[in-house]
């Protein structure tokens, strides 16, 4: 069985699924983390692949403000995910509220709602920013 | 035929905030649609009243990430207006120039996605890659290729040197290039029209009713367009035409955009040519003398409205902020009607909606109790299916 | 050091002849000012807004709201009809009027204007304010658990850094 554990480990690192969900922010981050599959940058040919299901992810990318609306459902979406998973929280709003903190119907980060395993700061972060934030948490994942 | 209700609701992988939209079908088409909004209130009109004008400048520039240049023109003039100063020539056409580029980068954003919308997903990295071109442009000119925080109240924060000027020339003539090859593309290629022509009609006696803005409107052949109704910044001096289309359906919104992208790259080359040597900014005092004043600005989706009033203090007393599209909504509900339910992506899609729209979609048949869950992935792959079966 | 160039200010002939057409058909009834070209404001009477807006709908042809604001004043509301005429000379008229905060009722324009719909119930939603007959006043968007009677735009609610 710890041959089948490391095949899995090594598919997973090798090509991570992440599902993209926006919690209800400006957008900036979330064209950034789709110009990351674009042509300019293509991870597509590192093997990471965005799905349209939670159920099939590895990794959940959650970006944008998290409104009080959103953060039942974005729990729901996390339960949704097999284990192991692992969540990134990209842009300033999801870390702590960003510009955002403060106002009425806005929680201060994704960690407030599902435990968060990376953290890419910016506001937008760059797609070579998120691409870094990526390989770090499976440099992680390698790790164990 | 049983009635059903679909409601799709909030999500979207082709990005922009969640909605949620229900819609009543008998058989393949859509009876009724109904719009609920608000999954993306974060309160930022409270938080104006809290903090100074040049604190609300940084905030109101993440109302939207994709026109956020247009946000902080519309707040800045109107704020310049309340102090009755007039901002140096130079610092106005520089304003203009950012909004036409992020007018560019906008339309072409947006014609990748209603390109995966129909199922063209060639067309989405096609045109995000021109796309890219731009946000060189602007990182060039400011620093960052979303956000660029420009603008300032009595002027822009940054200049064009001389050395961006033959980038920026070329930039544009090679996107030109590429959009009038879009054109040529989406008028011939069969695919785009049978999934755009015909499809989401809002007649133009509707566009008008519903107080529909932008494209939109544009495309049903009535021509409001603030930058020649109420010009503002250096619009009042650059030469150009307003784009309409008489078709009114989702080709003609494709069509305008299309347009709009060529006239805006040849405004910006008029404007790099005829660049005033003048200053950038003005130094304005903190405290806004008590006043109202209505700032309107033609964002890449429509009109933007911005209602300042203020109080004497260095905080307004009331920002009111109308994006274009709320003022769309009402079209889409009425577009919806009579529509195929392999339609709805991109009825939808074609107003621009600044909002993700990740959907859950849950069919429930009312006769006989039972319910369904299909994603915005199926329903869309079922809109491309669905016209793959119709051709054959 | 500021220099300040001196711009050409459009001529207001137009507004006047508006203001004027205004003036002659509702008299004392409105307060009509224009601060710049292109821009007018009419004060008006809660009861009086639906005539005026009636008048400018069948005369000029006006059939656009941009928008509906609410201000919180203290002691009254004021709500502002932001409109645009877009037939013949292109204009944006603003129309006010203001209600006591004790009793935020105000008749719906919905059925002179439709495109007022979703504003109204966005100003219902954030300040309190009521209109009468309008067909479909529900939540537009605050959040379905928000506490009722809870309006999160009046100057005497204070958001307290939601954790």
């Amino acid at each position: 069985m710890a041959v089948l554990d490391k095949l899995v480990t090594w598919s997973r690192v090798k090509s991570p699924w992440v599902f993209h969900m926006n919690c209800g922010g400006c957008n900036a981050c979330d064209i950034e983390v789709i110009a990351a599959l674009m042509p300019r940058y293509d991870i597509e040919r590192f093997g990471m692949l965005l799905v349209g299901s939670p159920r099939h992810a590895d990794v959940m990318i959650g970006t944008g403000t998290v409104t009080r609306q959103i953060a039942p459902r974005f729990k729901r979406l996390y339960e949704q995910m097999p284990e192991p998973k692992f969540v990134m929280a990209v842009g300033n709003c999801a870390i702590s509220g960003g510009v955002f903190a403060g106002c009425y119907n806005v929680l201060k980060g994704l960690d407030k709602v599902v435990p968060v395993d990376i953290y890419v700061p910016g506001c937008p972060p760059k797609p070579e920013a998120i691409i870094d934030g990526v390989a770090k948490l499976l440099a992680k994942l390698q790790g164990g | 035929m049983s009635t059903v209700k679909i409601p799709i609701g909030p999500q979207h992988p082709a990005l922009k905030e969640p909605i949620n939209v229900t819609i009543e079908v008998e058989g393949e088409q859509v009876v009724d649609g109904k719009v609920r909004i608000g999954y993306n209130h974060r309160g930022i009109e409270k938080a104006c009243e809290l903090r100074t004008y040049v604190r609300d400048i940084y905030l109101l520039e993440r109302v939207c990430g994709i026109c956020s240049h247009s946000h902080t023109t519309t707040f800045t003039q109107g704020v310049e207006e309340l102090l009755d100063e007039d901002v140096p020539r130079r610092g106005l056409y520089i304003r203009t120039i950012v909004c036409e580029l992020e007018r560019l980068h906008s339309h072409m954003l947006w014609f990748g996605v209603a390109g995966h919308e129909i199922g063209f997903d060639t067309l989405l990295h096609y045109s995000w890659r021109d796309r890219e071109l731009i946000l060189d442009l602007l990182e060039m000119i400011s620093g960052n290729r979303v956000n660029y925080a420009m603008n300032t109240i009595g002027g822009v924060r940054r200049d064009i040197s001389k050395d961006m000027i033959p980038t920026l020339k070329k930039g544009m003539d090679t996107f030109r290039e590429r959009c009038e090859y879009y054109l040529k593309l989406c008028s011939e290629e069969p695919t785009v029209l049978e999934r755009t022509q015909g499809v989401g009609v809002l007649p133009t006696h509707m566009a008008r009713k519903l107080g529909a803005v932008g494209p939109t409107v544009r495309a049903s052949g009535v021509d409001m367009d603030c930058r020649k109704d109420d010009p503002c910044a250096a619009y009042d001096e650059v030469p150009f035409e307003v784009c309409t289309w008489d078709s009114c359906d989702v080709f003609a919104r494709v069509a305008v955009r299309i347009l709009e992208m060529i006239q805006s790259c040849n405004m910006i080359q008029w404007m790099l040519d005829h660049l005033p040597k003048d200053e950038i900014r003005l130094k304005l005092k903190r405290r806004v003398p008590e006043g109202e004043v209505l700032s309107r600005y033609e964002a890449p989706r429509g009109e933007l409205i911005h209602y300042i009033k203020s109080n004497g203090t260095d905080t307004p007393e009331r920002v009111k902020v109308r994006t274009p599209t709320l003022a769309n909504w009402p079209s889409v509900e009425y577009m919806l009607k009579g529509c195929y339910i392999a339609d709805v992506p991109i009825i939808v899609a074609s107003i621009d909606p600044c909002i993700s729209c990740t959907d859950r979609i849950t069919f429930v048949d009312v006769e006989k109790e039972k319910t369904w869950m299909w994603d915005s992935n199926q329903l869309r792959r079922y809109g491309i299916e669905f016209y793959k079966k119709k051709r054959w | 050091m500021s220099r300040k160039r001196p711009k050409l200010k459009p001529s207001l002939k137009e507004d006047e002849k508006l203001k004027a057409e205004l003036e002659k058909a509702f008299g004392e009834t409105v307060k009509v000012w224009i601060p710049r070209a292109k821009r007018m404001f009419i004060k008006v009477k809660p009861g009086d807004h639906r005539k005026v807006i009636q008048w400018m709908r069948d005369n000029w042809d006006l059939q656009h709201v941009t928008s509906v604001t609410g201000v919180d004043k203290g002691d009254t509301f004021e709500i502002v009809y932001n409109l645009y005429k877009y037939q013949g000379y292109r204009t944006y008229p603003n129309v006010k009027t203001e209600i006591p905060k004790k009793d935020p009722k105000i008749e719906t324009i919905v059925d002179i204007l439709p495109s007022a719909d979703f504003y109204e119930r966005e100003v219902h939603d954030l300040l309190g304010i009521v209109f009468e007959n309008h067909p479909n006043l529900e939540r537009l968007i605050l959040p379905d658990d928000w506490p009722e009677g809870v309006y999160p735009l009046r100057k005497d609610w204070l958001p307290e850094g939601v954790e």
